[in-house]
């Protein structure tokens, strides 16, 4: 399929047209959206592994002795205190505490590195910089280095081989700085699957060098190229929040449910007023996981109520091979109608469909 | 790719195969690819009058909803009741056991508003 030609294309893209990969344009760059098919992927990634392109996610090098101080204003979570090659979900709220951006910062030996959403990446990029500071120096390397993610609970053992450092012993959430396949790269043990996995930083003139020895070496041993659509599978099925989705400019970290992110003994950050404000007052609408009783799969924006009212609306839904292959929806609904147990319906073309309120997440790997 | 050769089609990539009077409908193995894994097929209720071209349902993959157009017009007469619990053979086989739903045929003539698999074919390999 051909994508128009004013996309932005990453490190991997002759790769992904060579594989024969689906491409579609997401944050203004040309995506593999799947492969072979989205539940054969979805498949390889709890089983085996498989191996993501996400060199659409800006990474921003932050320099200084000053980054610790001058992010803990700019973010909810905590920073300083983050041990040296530890990484760190936090997220950057306007005043009015909805979210700029969710986000993970990796605290590596002499520098930072952020790693923003790809669709707001300029958003941020202008964020950060409006909000200067003395001996901080950032740098953009949005569509220069790229990011490949090998997830999945073969990882450690297909990676190993390839690299100079003992990633069996990065612990989760931390990162190593070495090489893979002799290339610099900062090693993470982060992910957005729900399975064990990496994330690998490195230059884009050595991502495909990478990718192709990866599926050269492990693609008999089940390492399958996947694309963005299993990825929205499974980090659904995982619980994890997508910007957009259960984050917006408007629905804040507390609605999203993310509020052991949410560090409020921090004396000051942008946001932090009026996140405690909502959670004092606790009348928010909020985020939660909804199971379909039946075979008709939940989308975003459709209606959600509790009897005759209406209550919310889906933000993300799909079917869950992982969840017995059942519809499963994360929606915004408003408190009486969110604990865990409630009956509700979801609005689809007109007809009432029941679902439940379930915990998040749906799917939990076994540990 | 060749388009099976004793089917109709039509430009939303649906194929119908006319048997006397009544006519089998399903999408195309294009269409199929296209949508990726099928989870859900919304179909006419037996019994309904559908009109050529009409909307009369939906075909959901993973990522999307699709709207189903029906490529000919006449009384539904029987749907895929198979499709409920296996969505998927959609995905396996479109020509075959994926077929969607047969109807009585209100207009022998609508079939020339249809697209020949020569004809069908340039769409599918666009």
């Amino acid at each position: 399929m051909t994508v128009s030609t004013d996309l932005r294309r990453t490190a991997l893209h002759d790769e992904h047209v060579r594989a024969g990969a689906r491409m579609v344009p997401f944050a203004g760059f040309a995506m593999p959206v799947q492969y072979t098919g989205i539940l054969q992927e979805h498949d390889a990634v709890r089983h085996r592994a498989g191996l993501f392109d996400l060199s659409h996610m800006a990474q921003f090098v932050l320099e200084g002795p000053n980054v610790a101080e001058w992010a803990e204003t700019l973010t909810i979570n905590a920073i300083a205190s983050m041990k040296p090659m530890q990484a760190r979900y936090n997220i950057f709220c306007n005043p009015q505490g909805g979210a700029h951006d969710d986000t993970i910062f990796y605290r590596l030996e002499n520098r930072w590195l952020l790693v923003v959403n790809g669709a707001n990446a300029d958003k941020m990029w202008r964020h950060v910089n409006a909000n200067p500071a003395e001996n901080v120096h950032l740098t953009n390397l949005h569509g220069k280095n790229a990011l490949i993610a090998i997830q999945g609970p073969k990882s450690v053992e297909m990676l190993a081989p390839h690299t100079d450092v003992d990633i069996a012993s990065v612990k989760y959430y931390f990162c190593a700085e070495g090489t893979v396949y002799g290339h610099p790269a900062v090693i993470a043990r982060t992910g957005y699957t729900g399975e064990d996995g990496f994330e690998l930083f490195v230059a884009g003139e050595h991502a495909a060098d990478i990718w192709t020895a990866l599926l050269r070496d492990h693609q008999a041993g089940g390492l399958e190229a996947c694309g963005l659509g299993a990825r929205d599978v499974l980090r659904l099925e995982a619980g994890m929040p997508l910007y957009g989705h259960e984050l917006t400019e408007t629905i804040t970290p507390v609605q999203a449910g993310l509020q052991w992110a949410l560090k409020t003994a921090k004396p000051e950050f942008i946001g932090r007023n009026a996140l405690i404000e909502q959670m004092e007052r606790d009348e928010y609408a909020r985020i939660v996981g909804l199971v379909m009783g039946g075979r008709v799969p939940a989308r975003e924006g459709y209606k959600v109520f509790l009897g005759d009212r209406e209550v919310g609306e889906v933000r993300s839904g799909s079917m869950a091979p992982s969840v017995g292959g059942k519809n499963i929806a994360t929606a915004l609904v408003a408190k009486e109608a969110a604990t865990a147990g409630t009956a509700l319906a979801v609005e689809i073309r007109g007809a009432k469909h029941d679902a439940t309120v379930v915990e998040l997440p749906f799917y939990k790997r076994a540990k | 790719m060749a388009q099976p050769e004793n089917l109709l089609y039509s430009k939303e990539h649906e194929w119908v195969k006319i048997e006397g009077d009544n006519a089998v409908v399903g999408i195309t193995d294009y269409a199929q690819n296209s949508l990726g894994d099928i989870v859900y097929v919304e179909l006419p209720r037996v019994g309904k009058q559908i009109e050529q071209f009409g909307n009369v349902g939906v075909v959901e993959s993973v990522k999307a909803v699709s709207d189903l157009f029906t490529p000919i017009g006449g009384e539904v007469l029987e749907i895929n009741d198979a499709l409920e619990n296996d969505p998927a053979s959609v995905n396996r086989d479109p020509y075959g056991a994926g077929w969607l739903f047969k109807v009585k045929l209100a207009d022998a003539n609508e079939k020339n508003n249809l697209l020949s698999p020569a004809d069908y074919d340039k769409i599918a390999t666009e």
